[in-house]
This record gives structure tokens, C-alpha cells and sequence, in this order.
């Protein structure tokens, strides 16, 4: 085991070429869950993990917990060995379907889990109406949980997540289950957490909800990671930023069509649509010089706008090397 | 104590209240010690037994020789010796019944993820979980056994004080079997095979408490069999005596079958430790 590796004091979670088996490697019937993953989060960063069902995020997210040991590598959170039991009391965590002890309290829930976390008493005490307001749970703060909807309990259980004021949060589908309003209060709580220094490490199916809140994601496939960075460099096109939709093709000479590359939609009216392979306004000033100097009538151009669920297919699709 | 080990306490305590365990085990142990006090009428004339009625029959001995101030004190500490072996068993039985399925409940996905993702270590989560339960096994057993030791002694006016050395039998003995509980619970997450296994062993040592009787009758190598089983498997049964005699006059002759249980349980608590801490959850 490598304990020699000493993270920078900005990063919160550091995860070093971790991989997991489930059973023996050697037997077939082992579950590779894991590969060769390595990945960073720093300080205050809102952290998406994304993949699709069975590509390893729970158990990424487990060993981050101390809840699964690797079979090999190191993963720490503030430089602390996840295997040791120390490394969670910075962390709050909301599991995706959590079940809550239903004769408990909103309130009682969050002074027990906060026992738990190691906090003292007077201080949970004191942060309970204030994380209860925070997810607007205040007036349901005396009412039995079993009387809860999924939505409160997914709120309850945030406000469980943050009630030892953690420096890392790890969410699982926080909003599943939640209404619209309600998505929105979270997602205004997770920028609020990254403000405030605070590290999130998100783990959702929601991509569209993932593009909004997280200021980097890593897309996790068959237990390893297949592209990490910012959202902007994941949706970043290759082919081109612009569509063109031109009234006809028929007048397009042979060295446009070039720049114009390949028709990509014709309708019945016959506008023709283009996906140029240009990203630059000056290159598309000049297609469309070219294009009005040869009487093709411009119908729209548009910025192409990629969002992470499209990247996302994209890199599923893509062969593996 | 930290506040983590007082927080899974109470939470414990709080879960075992939520689902009327206790409530239930207090009414049981309450009913019983109404039984005793009505069911059970002494009559005391100048510290001499003149009247003994069980259910309003009258079974004063009349064919003995016995002084009748010690012949009360005979019944009564018979009675208790025979009341403190009967809440042995009714204990240890309900209580592993009602206790069994709180543990596989924490262990459940969906709970034992935001469990064991706080700051402690395994072993302090399942002490602190084990603690809760043996407490309230502790508080109604002090509360049964007390009750039939007062409600006795008032009635009879003799205080036998080792009376109440029943208590910590009872619990350890509870406490030995809830060890194979946790065990089977933390490796099978069932809190029925947990029962099935438990309540098996616990009639498994009435069949290896005759061993006297019954070795004898076996031929080798079976015999050896038997009797492996028998030093291994916590003596439930054969501590019923050791309970009766502590409560009674009788000296304890024989600690074994209570230390080798005690050890069958501390044995088999650390495996369950030692598995719940390398499992992945």
C-alpha cells in the first residue's frame, strides 16, 4: 500500500488509482467494480459524478465513506486515509434511498444523527431550526417522519447531511423525489455550500440538474472514468459551434459545400441545415460573406449549444480503446 | 463516553421504546409479579408460617417435622429459587424475541450506510447498539425480579438478599445469547435464522445439560461428539440451576457451565466484531 502520497492542502478528496473487485479477482465470477481510478476534488468545488446504472459511482462513493474497502490503491478525504474512521468527521452524507427511523422526529432525527456526527449537544441544539428553515422543513420539525413525503425526507435528509457543519458533503440523488420548487431550493443550498467553501461531491442521474450546479463532473463507465473536467470543456463540440439553415442547396458551389461539411437535416420546405466546421465568428463571417456572395439565401444561424446529456452519449458511444 | 456512543444508545433505547419492546416487556414483568403477589398467600404469626395458599388452595405441609419459623423461611426461598429459574427463562426467550429484530433493521441498506458513514469505528457502532439492548434487558429484569423480592419479603417478612444475585446471572446469560444474535445477524443480515439459531442452541443445551444420563448410552467416537458439543454450546440450561441455587440457600457448586458460557459468548461477540468490521456494506 502507498501511504506515502500527500495531497495539497486545497484538495478535499483525493482518489489514487483505486480499483475494486467484488470476490476473488482471480475467479470469473468476480465483479470488476472498479478499475484504475483517479480523481481530485478541491476545496469548495461542486463535484458531479456521473454514469450510467452499474458503472461503479455507489462504489466510488462507498469507499469514499469508509463504508467499502478498495482492493487496491488509496482514496483520502482532507488527506486522511478513507480506511480510517477519522476521515469521516469532516463529511455529511445523504444516501440515496434512505430510510430515516420513522418514529423519530424531524427534529429528534437530526439531534440523534448529530450525536452521531460527534457533535455536542448545545451546538445541535441551536443549528436544528436554523437547517430546518434552510430547507423549509421548519413547521414539520415536530411531526413524525413516517408522515413525511419523499420530497421532505430528501430534504430532512440534507439537513441530516449538513447538521455537523461538514467541509464535505456527499449527496446521492438529492433530489430525487423532489417537486420543481423543491429542486430549486436544493440546488440553491449546493451553490449556496460551494460558496461557502463547502465541497459537494454530487452523484446524480439528472444530468440537466448536474449542468446547473456542478462546476466540474467526472463520467464514470464499466468502473472506470471516462472524461473529467469542467462542464464547459465536456459539452466543448468538436465538429463545429454554429448550425447554418440555408433556403436550398442547388446554388452551394463544390469548395462551400466543403466548409459546410455534410447536410445534416432537410425539411420538406427545403431548408437545408449545416453543421460547418468552423468556431470562430470571424471564420463565420466569411462562410456568410461566401454564402451571400453566391445568392444562397441564409434562412438561421445559430450558436449549436451541446448539453452534457448529449456529451455524455457521445462518450457511452464512443469505442473503447 | 463520547457523544457518538451515548447518541447510538439512545438511539437504541429510543428504537426499542418506539417499537413497544420495552412497553411490552415492562407489562409481561409487571403481570408477573401481580401473579406472584396474588397467587402466592402467606399467613405470618409471629414469624411462623400458619397458612400457605397457591391460588387460594391450602398446601400448608402438615406431615412435617420442620420447625414452622423455618419451614417459612424454606417456602419462601424455594418459591423465589423456582421464580428467579422461571424468569430466567421467560426472560432470556421474550427478550431475544422482541430485541432480535432491531439489530438487522440497523443493518438494512439504506440505514447502515448513514450509520456506519459517521465518525466512528464499526466496533463502537455494534458496542454501543449491544449496550442499549443489555440495558433494557437489565432495567426489566431489575424491575421483575425486584418486584417479586419486595412483594415476597413483605408478604413473608424474610429478606433473602441473595435473591437478587439472580439479576446479573440472568442478564449475563441474556447478554451470552444475544451475542449469537448479533453473529448471525451481522452475517446473514435475518433476524429470523438469528432467532432460529439462537432459540436452537438454547434447546440444544437442555438435551447436552443430561449429559450425565445420556454420554454414557453413546459409543466412541460419537460420544466425543457430544461432548464437544457440550463443552462448546453455551450451558443455558444448566445455568437455570445456578440461578435457582444463587437464589436459594443451596451453595454454587459448579461455575462452569456459567464461565464456559460467558466465554462462548465473549468468543463469538469478537467474531461478529471482527466480521462486521471487514465487511463491505
Amino acid at each position: 500500500m502507498n501511504t506515502s502520497y500527500i495531497p495539497g492542502p486545497d484538495v478535499s478528496i483525493q482518489v489514487d488509482s483505486v480499483s475494486k473487485f467484488f470476490g476473488s479477482p482471480h475467479k470469473s465470477s468476480s465483479v470488476h467494480a472498479l478499475d484504475d481510478v483517479s480523481l481530485t476534488v478541491t476545496k469548495g468545488e461542486v463535484f458531479g459524478l456521473l454514469g450510467p446504472n452499474g458503472a461503479g459511482k455507489t462504489t466510488l462513493v462507498k469507499i469514499l465513506l469508509g463504508l467499502v474497502t478498495q482492493s487496491s490503491g488509496n482514496a483520502s478525504i482532507r488527506g486522511i486515509d478513507t480506511r480510517k474512521f477519522e476521515a469521516r468527521k469532516p463529511i455529511g452524507f445523504l444516501a440515496e434511498n434512505h430510510r430515516f427511523p420513522g418514529f423519530l422526529t424531524g427534529a429528534q432525527l437530526l439531534m440523534y444523527y448529530g450525536q452521531l456526527s460527534g457533535v455536542d449537544r448545545s451546538y445541535i441544539k441551536k443549528r436544528i431550526p436554523v437547517l430546518l428553515d434552510q430547507v423549509n422543513m421548519a413547521k414539520w420539525a415536530n411531526t413524525r417522519i413516517k408522515k413525511y413525503s419523499k420530497g421532505m425526507m430528501q430534504r430532512l435528509g440534507l439537513a441530516q447531511a449538513l447538521i455537523n457543519d461538514p467541509d464535505v458533503v456527499f449527496l446521492d440523488e438529492p433530489t430525487d423525489g423532489v417537486d420543481p420548487v423543491g429542486r430549486l431550493e436544493i440546488r440553491r443550498i449546493l451553490n449556496w455550500l460551494g460558496d461557502q467553501g463547502t465541497t459537494v461531491f454530487l452523484n446524480s442521474h439528472l444530468l440537466s440538474e448536474v449542468e446547473q450546479v456542478c462546476d466540474r463532473v467526472a463520467i464514470l463507465n464499466n468502473g472506470a472514468v471516462l472524461a473529467e473536467g469542467s462542464i464547459s470543456d465536456l459539452t466543448k463540440t468538436t465538429t463545429g459551434t454554429y448550425t447554418i439553415s440555408v433556403a436550398g442547396s442547388a446554388n452551394i458551389p463544390q469548395s462551400l459545400q466543403t466548409v459546410l461539411g455534410e447536410i445534416q437535416d432537410r425539411s420538406s420546405s427545403g431548408i437545408v441545415r449545416f453543421n460547418p466546421a468552423i468556431s470562430d465568428r470571424e471564420s463565420l463571417n466569411q462562410l456568410i460573406d461566401s454564402l451571400r456572395a453566391h445568392a444562397v439565401p441564409i434562412e438561421s444561424i445559430s450558436r449549436v449549444r451541446r448539453s452534457l446529456e448529449d456529451s455524455f452519449i457521445d462518450l457511452l458511444d464512443s469505442p473503447v480503446d | 463516553m463520547s457523544p457518538t456512543y451515548i447518541g447510538l444508545v439512545r438511539l437504541t433505547f429510543r428504537e426499542l421504546w418506539a417499537r413497544w419492546v420495552t412497553l411490552g416487556l415492562f407489562i409481561v414483568s409487571t403481570l408477573a409479579w401481580l401473579m406472584v403477589t396474588f397467587a402466592l398467600n402467606i399467613d405470618v404469626v409471629e414469624g411462623s408460617l400458619a397458612g400457605f395458599r397457591v391460588f387460594g388452595d391450602d398446601v400448608m405441609p402438615t406431615d412435617v417435622d420442620t420447625d414452622p419459623s423455618d419451614l417459612l423461611n424454606t417456602i419462601v426461598v424455594t418459591i423465589q429459587a423456582a421464580v428467579a429459574g422461571a424468569a430466567y427463562w421467560v426472560a432470556a426467550l421474550l427478550g431475544l424475541f422482541a430485541t432480535g429484530p432491531i439489530l438487522a433493521s440497523s443493518l438494512e441498506p439504506g440505514r447502515s450506510g448513514l450509520l456506519f458513514s459517521k465518525p466512528a469505528k464499526r466496533s463502537t457502532i455494534l458496542n454501543a447498539h449491544t449496550t442499549g439492548v443489555v440495558l433494557v434487558a437489565a432495567l426489566i429484569t431489575v424491575y421483575l425480579l425486584g418486584m417479586v423480592f419486595l412483594v415476597m419479603s413483605l408478604k413473608s417478612g424474610i429478606w433473602n438478599f441473595r435473591f437478587l444475585l439472580a439479576i446479573p446471572l440472568v442478564v449475563t446469560m441474556f447478554s451470552v445469547m444475544y451475542s449469537v444474535m448479533v453473529l448471525v445477524t451481522v452475517i446473514s443480515r435475518s433476524s429470523a435464522l438469528s432467532l432460529i439459531i439462537t432459540y436452537g442452541l438454547i434447546f440444544s443445551s437442555i438435551v447436552l445439560a443430561a449429559k450425565d444420563e445420556i454420554a454414557p448410552q453413546i459409543t466412541l467416537p460419537w460420544r466425543n461428539v457430544y461432548l464437544g458439543f457440550y463443552h462448546v454450546i453455551p450451558k443455558f440450561a444448566e445455568v437455570t440451576r445456578t440461578v435457582a441455587q444463587l437464589a436459594g440457600i443451596e451453595p454454587v457448586n459448579n461455575l462452569y457451565p456459567l464461565a464456559s458460557s460467558v466465554a462462548f459468548g465473549l468468543f463469538v461477540y469478537t467474531v461478529a466484531v471482527f466480521v462486521l468490521k471487514r465487511q463491505d456494506l
